[in-house]
C-alpha cells in the first residue's frame, strides 16, 4: 500500500488545493461581485458617492439576510419556504408596533427574532422530530405567515419609527453603511459558526445523512436548529426591510420566496446540502442586488432585467459546477 | 470475568419481517466472539443494536452486569461500546481528522479550535492506532477504500473501552495484519470484541468462539477449535453446502467481445486488453493500480484520456452507462460501492431490477408492480435470489441480496459483457456461490465477464485468466493452468518474473 498509492496520490492533493479551494470557499461568487461592481462603477460614475453605497447596501441586506437563513436549512439538505411569511409576518408586526428611540428598535428586534426563532422552531419540530417532509412542512407555516400578516395589518400601510428608518439605514464613521457593517458581521458569523460542531454536524448531515447519524451526529437535532438558525435571520430579514421601507406590508415577503433561493443558488451552495456557506449566499444575494442597479444603469429595459438575470445566472452557477467539477477529478488522481 | 456481555431472548421485527428472534449469547471480556452467518441471517441487525442504532422488541442485554440498552450510537459510546460498521459511517467531503473526531471536533463550545490543533489531536490517535500512511489533513473522498476502512476501524477503536463491534472489517482491507495487531492490543486490556466477517480463515486466526445465527435465531455458540469448516457451513446453512463444481478451461472461446487499445484512462496507461465469448478473466492488483479507472471507463461512467475501446469489432465511445450499455452486444457495470453508485434504496428489489431494462428501451410503457415482477422474476432466479424478497426495498435488505439486486439488474439489461468489481465483496458464503454459479452460466451461454476482486483465492477459483495490474499496466497475464495465490501477489507487487513471495511481503499489503 505504501509503496504503491503515494506517487499518486501526493501530486493530485497538490493540485487540487487551489482548485478545491475555489470550489469549497465563496471565492467565485466573490469575484463575480467583484466583477460586477467594476462594470457597475464604469457605466455609472456616481455610484461611488456616499449616497449611492449606502442605498445599494441598504437595498440589498433584506434579501442577504434572508439569502443566509435559508442557507442554514439548505446545506443540511433540507427545503425552506417559510422564509416569505416570516418576513411578511414581521414586517407587519413593526409596523404596527409604535415603540421609538433606540430602545424601541432593540425590543423591536428581540420581537423580530422571536417571532422568527418560533417559526424556525415549529418547522424543525415538524421535519425533524415529526418527519413530515420539509416542502409540505415550511409551505404550511409559509402560508400561516402570510395568513397572519393579513390579520395584522389589512393593507399596506402602518408606520415604523423614525429612529429604526433613518439611524438603522444610515453610515457610521461618516462613509461606512451600517447595512455593510450588519452585512460583515453575518460573514463573521458564519466563518466561526462554520468551524464549529454546530457548523461541522450541519454540512455533515448534508453531506450524508446515514453515515452522519452512525458516526455519533444527533441528525434530528442539527436539522431542528437549522430552521431556527433560519427563522431567526429571516427575523431580522423583516426587521430590516421595515427599516428600509419605513412602512408594513402584508406581502412584503413574497417577492423574497424565489429571490432566496437564487441568491442560494447563485453562492453556489448545493440544494443537495452539504457544500456551501452563508458567506457565499450573503454574496449571491449582494450579487443579484447589483445586477438588477447594473441593467437599470445600463438603460436595459426592465422588460428584459429578468431574462438576462436568469441567464446571467445559470453562467455562473455553470461556471461553480465546472470549477467544482475540475477539483473533483483532479484531486481523485 | 464471565457474562462480560450477556444477550437474553433478544428480537427485531421490521413490520412483517422478523429480523431477530430469541438471540441468546454470551461475550466473555477480553475475547475475540465470532458471528457467523448467511446474508439475512440477522448479522447486522444484532449489530445495530448493540450500537444503538435501532432498538430491540424484547429482549435484554446486559455489559458488566449493568442493563445495555444505548438509544443512539452516542449513547452505546458512553457505555464504551463502539462499532465500524460494513457500509462505512464517514463523511467524504471532510478530513480523516474531522471524522475520527465526530461528533465532538472542538474541545470548545463557543469559539473554534485552531485546525492544527484538531489535526494534532486525531494524528496522535492514528499514531496510537499504529495508522501511519494516511494524513490527517486529506480528505476522505480522495482515499482509496482500504484506507478508508481503516479510519472506520480506528475511529472504533479509539471509542471501544468495553466492547467493540466490527461488521466486516476487512471487506476492503487486502491484508489482517495490522487489525488483528490493535485486536489483540485491545483484549490484553479486556475489551471484548465481536467480529463478523465471511472469511472463515480469518475468523480463525483472531477468534476464540463463533455464535451462528440463521434465519435470525441463534443455532449454537462453538468453540473454533474444536469445529471444522464443512461443520460451522452446515450449521449457518442448515444442510451441507454443496461445493459447485469448478470445470472451467473446458469451455471453448467464441468472438472477441471487447477490446481496448492503448488506453489511457486515469492511472491506466497505454492498456490492451481482448475479452472473448466464453471467459471468466480476472484481475489482480493492490489498492490503487488504477483498477478503478478501468473498470469505470469501460462501464462508461468516466471518460477516456486516449485509446480506443472497441465492443464487438466496432469503436465504441461509452459516453455514459447507458451509452455502454446499448454499444454493440452491450456493457453492463457493477460498481464498486453499492450503497452510493448502485442502488435505489427507497425502491422494491423488483423495480430495482427492471429499472435496466426501462433504461435499454424507449420508455414510453406501463409499468406497475406485478408487471415489473414479472420481469424481474428470470433475472432474480439466475442470481438465487428468493422470490419474496422482490417486493422489498432494497435499503431493508442485508448486504448480500442487495448485491445479488444489483446483479441481477446488470443481467437485465441483456448486455453480453459483464464488467464487475468486487462482487462477491463482503458477502457470505451462500451468496458468494449463488455469484459464482450466475457467472459461470453467463460466460457459458455465450458471454464475457471482467471482474476485479480483492481476495486472490477468488481469482483463482473463477479465473480463465487473470491480469495483474501494477502502476497503471498489465504486469502480468497467468493463464488458468498457472494460477496460484502467492503467484498473483508475487505479480501484484510488481515483481517481473513471477516467483514465489516471500513471507515478508505478504506483510507490505496493508
Amino acid at each position: 500500500m505504501v509503496d504503491a498509492s503515494e506517487p499518486f496520490a501526493a501530486p493530485g492533493r497538490r493540485r487540487g488545493l487551489s482548485l478545491r479551494y475555489m470550489a469549497d470557499s465563496a471565492f467565485l461568487i466573490i469575484v463575480i461581485y467583484i466583477v460586477m461592481a467594476i462594470v457597475y462603477v464604469v457605466v455609472q460614475p456616481s455610484a461611488l458617492s456616499a449616497y449611492s453605497i449606502e442605498a445599494l447596501f441598504n437595498n440589498s441586506l433584506p434579501l442577504m439576510l434572508a439569502a443566509a437563513g435559508a442557507t442554514f436549512v439548505i446545506l443540511q439538505g433540507g427545503f425552506d419556504l417559510s422564509v416569505a411569511g416570516t418576513i411578511s409576518l414581521v414586517n407587519v408586526t413593526i409596523a404596527v408596533t409604535p415603540l421609538d428611540g433606540a430602545g424601541g428598535a432593540l425590543t423591536l428586534v428581540g420581537l423580530s427574532l422571536a417571532i422568527g426563532v418560533t417559526v424556525g422552531a415549529i418547522n424543525g419540530f415538524i421535519v425533524a422530530f415529526l418527519k413530515i417532509q420539509a416542502i409540505a412542512a415550511t409551505l404550511a407555516t409559509m402560508i400561516i405567515g402570510q395568513g397572519l400578516a393579513l390579520v395584522i395589518l389589512k393593507a399596506p400601510g402602518g408606520s415604523v419609527s423614525d429612529f429604526i428608518v433613518y439611524e438603522l439605514t444610515g453610515s457610521v464613521l461618516d462613509r461606512l453603511p451600517i447595512a455593510l457593517v450588519i452585512a460583515l458581521c453575518m460573514i463573521a458569523f458564519w466563518t466561526l459558526f462554520s468551524r464549529l460542531d454546530a457548523g461541522r454536524n450541519l454540512l455533515a448531515v448534508g453531506q450524508d445523512r446515514k453515515a452522519a447519524s452512525l458516526s455519533g451526529i444527533d441528525v434530528a437535532r442539527t436539522e431542528f436548529f437549522a430552521f431556527v438558525w433560519a427563522g431567526a435571520f429571516y427575523g431580522l430579514a423583516g426587521y430590516m426591510l421595515a427599516a428600509q421601507t419605513s412602512t408594513g406590508n402584508p406581502s412584503a415577503g413574497e417577492p423574497f420566496l424565489l429571490l432566496t433561493f437564487a441568491a442560494v443558488a447563485l453562492g453556489g451552495t448545493a440544494f443537495g446540502g452539504g457544500r456551501g456557506g452563508v458567506t457565499a449566499s450573503v454574496f449571491g444575494a449582494a450579487t443579484l442586488m447589483l445586477m438588477q442597479k447594473v441593467l437599470f444603469s445600463m438603460g436595459v429595459s426592465s422588460f428584459y432585467t429578468g431574462v438576462i438575470q436568469g441567464i446571467i445566472m445559470i453562467l455562473a452557477v455553470l461556471f461553480s459546477t465546472a470549477v467544482q467539477h475540475a477539483a473533483k477529478t483532479r484531486g481523485a488522481e | 470475568m464471565d457474562n462480560f456481555f450477556t444477550a437474553r431472548g433478544v428480537s427485531k421485527r421490521y413490520g412483517a419481517t422478523v429480523a431477530l428472534r430469541d438471540v441468546v449469547m454470551d461475550i466473555h471480556a477480553g475475547e475475540v466472539h465470532a458471528i457467523l452467518g448467511e446474508n439475512g441471517a440477522g448479522k447486522s441487525t444484532l449489530v445495530k443494536i448493540l450500537s444503538g442504532v435501532v432498538q430491540p422488541n424484547e429482549g435484554q442485554m446486559t455489559l458488566e452486569g449493568r442493563n445495555h440498552g444505548p438509544s443512539s450510537i452516542a449513547d452505546a459510546r458512553r457505555m464504551g461500546v463502539s462499532t465500524a460498521f460494513q457500509e462505512l459511517s464517514l463523511i467524504p467531503h471532510m478530513t480523516v481528522a474531522e471524522n475520527i473526531l465526530l461528533p465532538k471536533v472542538s474541545l470548545r463550545g463557543f469559539w473554534p479550535d485552531p485546525k492544527k490543533d484538531i489535526v494534532a489531536r486525531a494524528a496522535a490517535v492514528l499514531r496510537d492506532w499504529d495508522v501511519t500512511d494516511i494524513s490527517p489533513d486529506s480528505l476522505i473522498e480522495d482515499l482509496p477504500l482500504a484506507q478508508r476502512q481503516r479510519i472506520e476501524i480506528t475511529r472504533a477503536l479509539s471509542h471501544a473501552k468495553r466492547l467493540l463491534v466490527l461488521d466486516e472489517p476487512t471487506a476492503a482491507l487486502p491484508d489482517t495484519s495490522w487489525l488483528f495487531q490493535q485486536i489483540r492490543r485491545l483484549t490484553g486490556q479486556g475489551v471484548a470484541v465481536m467480529y463478523i466477517s465471511h472469511r472463515l480463515s480469518e475468523v480463525r486466526e483472531i477468534c476464540q468462539r463463533a455464535t451462528v445465527l440463521r434465519n435470525g435465531a441463534t443455532i449454537r455458540t462453538v468453540d473454533l477449535a474444536g469445529v471444522d469448516d464443512a461443520g460451522i457451513f452446515s450449521m449457518m446453512v442448515g444442510r451441507d453446502p454443496s461445493e459447485a463444481g469448478a470445470d472451467m478451461g473446458s469451455a471453448s472461446l467464441g468472438d472477441t467481445l471487447l477490446q481496448t487499445r492503448s488506453l489511457r484512462v486515469g492511472a491506466i496507461r497505454d492498456l490492451d486488453l481482448d475479452l472473448r465469448a466464453g471467459e471468466i478473466v480476472g484481475v489482480a492488483a493492490l489498492e490503487g493500480q488504477g483498477q478503478q479507472d478501468l473498470f469505470k471507463a469501460l462501464g462508461g461512467v468516466i471518460p477516456r484520456r486516449s485509446g480506443q475501446i472497441l465492443v464487438g469489432g466496432q469503436e465504441a465511445q461509452l459516453g455514459s452507462p447507458a451509452a455502454a450499455q446499448k454499444a454493440g452486444p452491450g456493457i453492463a457495470f457493477v460498481p464498486e460501492e453499492r450503497k452510493t453508485d448502485g442502488i435505489f434504496e427507497n425502491l422494491t428489489a423488483a423495480t430495482n431490477i427492471v429499472m435496466a431494462q426501462f433504461a435499454a428501451t424507449r420508455g414510453e410503457r406501463f409499468v406497475n408492480g406485478q408487471i415489473e415482477r414479472g420481469l424481474a422474476g428470470p433475472s432474480a432466479q439466475r442470481v438465487a435470489l428468493a422470490p419474496r424478497y422482490l417486493d422489498f426495498e432494497v435499503g431493508n435488505l442485508s448486504g448480500g441480496n442487495q448485491q445479488k439486486v444489483i446483479l441481477a439488474r446488470a443481467l437485465m439489461s441483456g448486455a453480453k459483457i459483464l464488467i464487475l468489481f468486487d462482487p462477491a465483496r463482503g458477502v457470505d458464503v451462500g451468496t458468494k456461490q449463488s455469484i459464482y454459479a450466475m457467472m459461470r452460466q453467463f460466460v457459458a451461454s455465450g458471454g464475457t465477464i471482467m471482474f476485479y476482486s480483492s481476495e486472490l483465492s477468488e481469482l483463482v477459483h473463477l479465473s480463465s485468466r487473470c491480469l495483474v495490474l501494477y502502476g497503471g499496466q498489465i504486469a502480468a497475464e497467468v493463464a488458468r493452468s498457472d494460477l496460484d495465490e502467492e503467484r498473483l501477489l508475487s505479480a501484484a507487487h510488481g515483481h517481473r518474473a513471477a516467483v514465489h513471495a516471500a513471507p515478508d511481503t505478504l506483510k507490505e499489503v496493508s
